[in-house]
């Protein structure tokens, strides 16, 4: 593994230097990572969810999950107020990549009760990648796209002196605090970034006043990152992120986690010099463990106690390079390999008998490697061409006998798997009128089977109260997916509007084995991951960037998706209508933002997967910023009321129809030296 | 001879370098022989007994015979008991690997005596040195006194003689035979569980050892009755999926797949039909591991 990520870096290196000195052409003259990449990779078009994010982070205290749920393609998947499971446009878990920083990172708990977008701190936060289908598979084969995390890293300011903030918090609904200290330090060549959060929130108050037991957490989150300069045009860089979570309430499952943490590390070399025909090149290894611990000990009447822990390990590297391809074309080469092993268990207790024990993910290894390839065409001033490609083969293995013998139990002697996935997109961009820009793409995705879809024993699902066992013979799920976008921009006022549908062939879902008994007390029986013949998801999203003064700024995002399975039965997990308007004032140091927040009711809900109708809502926040300077120290103040109304309400993918918070009221004041 | 460089002596004495040669093949294949018979001498026969337990050993007179009794569990439990007998010639030590061997179990309960039923060895010559046989004790030894006869018939001397030794028989926790009077024929049958020996998560091996009670002193194997049967965990109210009904393969020994999808404590319930009428339906063996 070693000697081919050296070779490869040395042939990435070798093809860096027979540069042919090109003059750029128009459109990578931006030399700024984040930017340049953000073209690369998502395309014009895309860049309006930049402008999302830049928006909605201004707002120091909002969280990485009031970003994403902010964003029109991402919805979330509620379990308890930690958390949250993102979903790209109404796909989710293994149908999508969640990556921090290029890394793969997967959650070492059955019940998905820890997405890697936990890890991420705002604080940490240097920007936010969603990639849809088209292009969402370059970083690693799948059908719904990527949500990738970029860490901030340190800066080079070589002024020998210690910068960074503090920040506190306080939240009304949970009695929660939030602390935060981020610090830079830099010297000649070197520079150095530490952060630490920390969070503590009870159980917090719904709309109208209850108390939601269980919805409380607890956590820690540090990082160090240390940055080499090795000449104007590349750096080394090491990352270490750590996250420990205790006691972490999830009202709408029967157990909440003890303990649950994650150790992530890389190491990575960056080059950026435009004058090179490679203009970017990036490689990385890294590795992390997460370790997971369940907990029931806290919840009343529990029938029988047990111990559920998980650990998953990961290690990778990946590969990324750009290059022009004459004046008008350019090529954005990725390859990358993972490992990662899982493994869970089950212990129960039944007083006066032996321990149950059990592997409710018996040990398995994924190995996977595979290589990315975009390549963007100007034809003309007016028009864009973008084919990207991806290849991955990824195996499964059992890994311990113990894993094998369970498997075997379902009639699979030979449960290890090898696929092969492809990937590919076309998508064309044209410019019509000077202040339109309509593209449409259509693409081609697989994907792989989870650990849980494959492995899974007796994965209790407290959505439906039924128990998933896993299908080593599932097929790969594929789909078509296509897409139209109109984008209409005058003077500072930007509009966009994209339809996408989708077909899913192979779609995996399950459906109930009689002829088993459930193992989990109180479930309504089994069910086993099978293949279905199809999938749809149709749906619509559309933002509107206005700004009618200076000082005014108005963003206003609206989306709808159906889904239906062969049976024309509504897919579960489809977030009904959804429409999200922001005022924001500005003026000097002062800043005010209103916002309101409307759903639809849900009727088009999936009864068999244990949903069912969700009633609309409507909500009101009202934000203020207030940034000062005293004695060369920067505040900034951050306070606002969500949920002015105190509205009890939930979203359609919140499980156990558990409430969402209630009035709010939040300070945050943050200290930069 | 001394002045000369090797290589050139060889050159002038061309026989003098043959004769070199075939000493150093002769020394090779002589250390080569050394090396072969020191493995030999080196290579201990394994010990036919490693992992089983010395139950009791005693001589059988009348056939010059030293008889040793393993098991491989350290203490005698009710249901199906394996024994390995080792046969020694009590004179001189000699392993005797030819041999008749007859069990007799019987349990004096004072005012009555009944046997149980045995499996003798199948052939007269030993396996590894060891005669396999079984008894499937039927009741622990609590108001009663087992002993146990092996009838030898030393293949060796030709000499015939008799051991008998009590044996102490205790109940497990989680008794691995059942009995139960036939509602169709009125007779009583003995269930032994036989596999599995050592459970694990997974499929397992499931054989039962069947015997029909003819007189006290008679217990035949039966292959009359089909098995059909449920694994459950009784504290948690679920069973297993894909088990595999055992079917009779050989004298009274029944075998199928039981599943356990996690260690505890289980208990297989049993339904036991002749043709279409039921002969019992309220056994099981419980299993914890």
């Amino acid at each position: 593994m070693k000697r081919i990520i050296i070779s490869s870096l040395f042939i990435l290196a070798g093809l860096g230097i027979q540069a042919q000195h090109k003059e750029k052409s128009s459109f990578n003259d931006s030399c700024h990572i984040v930017e340049l990449n953000e073209v690369m990779v998502r395309g014009k078009q895309q860049n309006n969810n930049q402008h999302l994010i830049r928006f909605f982070r201004s707002n120091q205290a909002a969280t990485l999950e009031d970003i994403l749920s902010r964003l029109p393609e991402v919805s979330l998947v509620r379990r308890g107020s930690y958390g949250m499971e993102p979903a790209i446009r109404s796909m989710n878990g293994g149908q999508i990549n969640v990556m921090v920083d290029g890394m793969r990172i997967y959650g070492a708990c059955t019940d998905k009760m820890d997405p890697a977008t936990i890890y991420i701190e705002p604080s940490n936060l240097e920007n936010l990648q969603v990639q849809t289908a088209h292009s969402g598979f370059l970083n690693g084969s799948s059908i719904g796209g990527t949500l990738n995390m970029k860490m901030a890293g340190p800066q080079l300011l070589n002024d020998k002196k210690i910068t960074g903030s503090f920040s506190s918090g306080y939240q009304s609904a949970s009695k929660g605090f939030y602390e935060s200290l981020l610090m830079n330090y830099s010297s000649g060549n070197w520079a150095f970034r530490v952060s630490g959060t920390y969070r503590k929130n009870n159980s917090y108050r719904s709309g109208g006043g209850e108390t939601i037991p269980f919805s409380q957490y607890e956590k820690a989150n540090y990082s160090i990152s240390v940055k080499y300069r090795i000449d104007d045009f590349s750096y080394l860089k090491a990352d270490l992120l750590g996250d420990d979570g205790w006691n972490l309430g999830y009202p709408a499952l029967p157990m909440d986690v003890g303990y649950a943490g994650a150790r992530i590390g890389s190491l990575s070399w960056h080059s950026d010099n435009v004058k090179k025909t490679w203009y970017r090149k990036e490689a990385k290894i890294y590795a992390n463990r997460i370790a997971h611990y369940m907990d029931d000990t806290r919840r009343p009447n529990v029938p029988v106690h047990m111990d559920m822990p998980g650990l998953s390990k990961t290690g990778g590297f990946y590969l990324e390079g750009e290059r022009a391809l004459g004046l008008n074309s350019r090529l954005h080469l990725r390859a990358d390999g993972s490992t990662s092993v899982l493994n869970a268990s089950m212990t129960m207790y039944q007083p006066g008998e032996l321990p149950m024990y059990m592997l409710t993910w018996p040990d398995n290894r994924k190995n996977q490697y595979g290589i990315g390839l975009s390549w963007v065409y100007q034809t003309d001033s007016l028009t864009q061409i973008r084919l990207n490609t991806r290849a991955d083969l990824v195996t499964y293995r059992l890994i311990t006998a113990e894993a094998k013998d369970q498997v075997s139990i379902f009639g699979y002697p030979d449960a290890n798997r090898t696929d092969w996935l492809k990937n590919g997109s076309v998508q064309i961009s044209r410019s019509l009128l000077s202040s339109f820009r309509v593209s449409g793409g259509i693409s081609y995705t697989e994907r792989v089977p989870t650990a849980s879809e494959l492995y899974g024993f007796y994965l209790f699902n407290n959505l439906d109260r039924f128990d998933y066992i896993g299908n080593p013979g599932l097929k790969n799920e594929k789909a078509w997916q296509g897409d139209f976008s109109l984008l209409y921009t005058v003077n500072k006022n930007r509009f966009q509007i994209t339809a996408f549908h989708s077909r899913i062939a192979n779609y995996i879902t399950g459906i109930i084995e009689p002829s088993f008994s459930s193992m989990t007390i109180g479930a309504g029986g089994v069910k086993k991951w099978i293949n279905i013949d199809q999938a749809r998801l149709t749906g619509m999203e559309a933002s509107a960037f206005l700004k009618p003064f200076k000082s005014i700024d108005l963003i206003s995002t609206f989306r709808y998706t159906s889904g239906r399975d062969h049976t024309g039965r509504p897919l579960p997990n489809i977030a009904p209508l959804k429409w999200l308007t922001s005022m924001n004032f500005a003026i000097h140091k002062f800043s005010a933002r209103m916002e309101y927040e409307t759903a639809s009711r849900q009727n088009r809900f999936n009864a068999a997967a244990g949903e069912d109708a969700t009633r609309g809502y409507f909500l009101l926040h009202m934000r203020m910023g207030y940034r000062t300077t005293v004695f060369k120290t920067q505040f900034n103040i951050q306070s606002g009321v969500e949920n002015i109304l105190d509205k009890k309400y939930l979203e359609h993918l919140d499980w156990g129809n558990i409430s969402r918070p209630g009035r709010n009221i939040y300070l945050q004041v943050t200290v930069g030296f | 001879m001394g002045q000369v460089r090797p290589e050139r002596l060889f050159t002038k004495f061309p026989s003098l370098y043959m004769k070199r040669i075939i000493i150093s093949i002769a020394a090779f294949l002589f250390a080569g022989l050394i090396f072969i018979s020191c493995r030999k001498d080196d290579v201990a026969e394994p010990d036919p007994t490693a992992g089983l337990a010395k139950i009791t050993e005693g001589f059988a007179s009348g056939a010059a015979t030293k008889v040793q009794v393993f098991s491989n569990r350290s203490s005698i439990l009710t249901g199906y008991t394996r024994l390995y007998l080792a046969l020694t010639d009590s004179a001189s030590g000699n392993r005797i690997d030819k041999a008749q061997i007859e069990l007799m179990p019987m349990m004096d309960m004072g005012t009555m005596k009944h046997s149980s039923p045995v499996e003798n060895p199948e052939s007269t010559a030993a396996v590894n040195h060891l005669f396999h046989a079984a008894v499937v004790f039927t009741m622990p030894s609590v108001g009663g006194t087992w002993t146990l006869s092996f009838k030898i018939k030393n293949s060796v001397n030709g000499k015939e003689g008799i051991l008998t030794i009590p044996v102490t028989v205790t109940e497990g926790t989680k008794p691995a035979i059942k009995s139960f009077v036939g509602a169709n024929d009125g007779n009583k049958y003995f269930v032994a569980l036989v596999e599995p020996a050592k459970p694990k998560v997974g499929i397992n091996d499931l054989e039962l050892a069947i015997y029909k009670r003819v007189s006290m002193m008679s217990y035949p194997a039966d292959s009359s009755l089909s098995v059909q049967f449920t694994p459950e965990m009784p504290s948690m109210g679920h069973g297993s999926p894909n088990n595999v009904n055992p079917v009779h393969v050989r004298k009274g020994h029944y075998t199928g797949k039981v599943n356990f999808t996690m260690t505890g404590f289980w208990r297989l319930n049993f339904n036991f039909m002749q043709g279409n009428v039921v002969a019992d339906s309220n056994q099981y063996i419980d299993i914890e591991f």
